[in-house]
């Protein structure tokens, strides 16, 4: 089964915009655009029940924005609320200023920060060592597919890259399609021999625990 | 009576379907689309919740702020008055080990509330604390970290520092605490030696801070004692010399 994750892109400037999901599909993502906050909440709305991006990528400075009715804050508290397993990655040219940041933490607590002067392509590197994650004997392979390095082997499901993005946290799902198919991975796991398993902690929380084995990659930096 | 217009089924090339009801009172002022855009007046089924045409809601209301947010991960709660220290605070903890909530002396109440079950630490500056956080503070084994002159309402087991860097290494060592083979995982829980993952807030309270304690009733160590025997783990929560709950080794059992 295929279904490939999306990605919330807050981003005024149409230019860097393009280029944002320009990357994003390229990689086979579904990128959800947004130049306004306005738009992106509405997006999240839309896509509440069917759908929870894998990540967010927030620029926190709207001068640009087609409509001013709604802040970066106001996403990001939306995404802290409801969606507080997505990454977010807030970038700014004044992410040095602690006013700034004090701002970013307080809507929400979990949000990454990347200074926007060191570039896009600085931007989009970070972006990429988050998505294409080892864990264990697995392997993201541009955002979107599961493999199982010894075998080759390949897992097609957005369910299974939020667990792989998120290892060693534990990720809430949320519908019953979700936690079917974050079962099914499991299983998946079982029937390859990997030295990751999935672990269920109740209510549709789970989370990939690795068997430490020798030569295991660690988790890079993020 | 209100009418409205619908486009029909194209059977034809074009349709038109007309329906008509009897109108609610009229009210002084008329509702608008735009107010149906927002979700209110008389018109707010034409564009119903998720769906087109209906504008999400959004407020800079502070309690709509993402750190006052339910939530179950570990959590430093930073009362300052400006967020200065709980920036800096962010830096100095390892990632993943804990979230960070920037609170003010007017929310840290409410923010506190929020980490569930209780913050794992507090730290603070320059700011009174709240009755709401002083009471979770009296009640729960809460790491308290006090940067300059203390304030009234902290228990007996707060550390004060007068030195930023001296608070950083003592976050930092907190943090990395191993006793007896177990420490913080991360997020949550407590890694025991043999990989094992125990859940408790209290536990991992009492990891952090060993060889310190808590000066706090006895009945609320019981189910940390409970569990790290029913684990074989060689350790237990006992009061020490200074009266404070601590985790000290347990003694050996002796089968026959």
């Amino acid at each position: 089964m295929r279904a490939n994750p999306e990605v919330l892109i807050l981003e005024d400037d149409a230019e860097t915009l393009d280029e944002l999901q320009g990357h994003f599909a390229r990689k086979r993502f579904h990128p959800l655009g947004a130049r306004s906050a306005a738009r992106a909440l509405s997006l999240l709305e839309h896509n509440r029940y069917s759908s929870r991006p894998v990540l967010a990528i927030i620029d926190w400075d709207l001068g640009k924005a087609p409509d001013r009715s709604a802040s970066s804050g106001d996403v990001l508290s939306r995404l802290a609320r409801e969606l507080r397993e997505c990454p977010v990655i807030v970038y700014s040219q004044n992410i040095d200023a602690f006013n700034v940041r004090s701002q970013i933490q307080r809507s929400h607590p979990r949000a990454l920060l990347h200074d926007k002067r060191d570039g896009d392509a600085s931007l989009l590197e970070r972006i990429d060592r988050m998505l294409d994650r080892t864990v264990g004997d697995l392997r993201i392979h541009d955002g979107t597919v599961v493999v199982h390095l010894p075998t080759l082997d390949q897992h097609h499901h957005r369910e299974a890259i939020r667990l792989v993005v998120h290892h060693p946290d534990i990720v809430t799902f949320h519908s019953d399609t979700a936690t079917k198919a974050v079962r099914r991975f499991g299983e998946w796991l079982h029937g390859h021999g990997s030295a990751v398993r999935l672990v269920s902690h109740g209510n549709r929380k789970y989370r990939l625990s690795v068997t430490a084995t020798e030569g295991s990659a660690p988790d890079p930096e993020v | 009576m209100s009418v409205r217009a619908l486009s029909g089924p194209a059977t034809d090339g074009y349709g038109v379907s007309v329906s008509a009801w009897l109108a609610h009172h009229t009210p002084v002022s008329t509702p608008t689309l735009a107010e149906a855009d927002r979700g209110h007046g008389l018109l707010r089924s034409l564009a119903r919740f998720g769906g087109e045409g209906y504008r999400v809601e959004f407020t800079d209301a502070p309690w709509m702020l993402g750190v006052r947010a339910p939530d179950r991960s570990r959590a430093i709660l930073v009362v300052t008055v400006d967020g200065e220290l709980a920036v800096a605070v962010r830096d100095a903890v390892p990632r993943r080990m804990a979230v960070i909530r920037d609170a003010r002396s007017d929310d840290a109440g409410e923010i506190a509330s929020a980490c569930l079950p209780w913050p794992w630490m507090v730290v603070g500056s320059h700011v009174s604390v709240a009755p709401a956080l002083a009471r979770i503070l009296r009640e729960r084994p809460v790491l308290t970290f006090w940067l300059g002159a203390a304030p009234d309402g902290l228990p007996g087991h707060a550390r004060i520092f007068d030195r930023p860097a001296a608070l950083f290494a003592a976050i930092r060592g907190a943090c990395e605490a191993t006793v007896g083979g177990m420490r913080l995982a991360p997020g949550s829980g407590v890694e025991l030696g043999d990989g094992t993952l125990l859940r408790g807030a209290t536990l991992e309270s009492l990891v952090a801070a060993y060889p310190a304690g808590f000066a706090l009733p006895t009945r609320s160590f019981r189910a940390v004692s409970e569990a790290l025997a029913r684990h074989n783990t060689g350790w237990t929560a006992q009061r020490d010399g200074s009266t404070r709950m601590t985790l000290v080794p347990s003694a050996p059992v002796t089968r026959r």
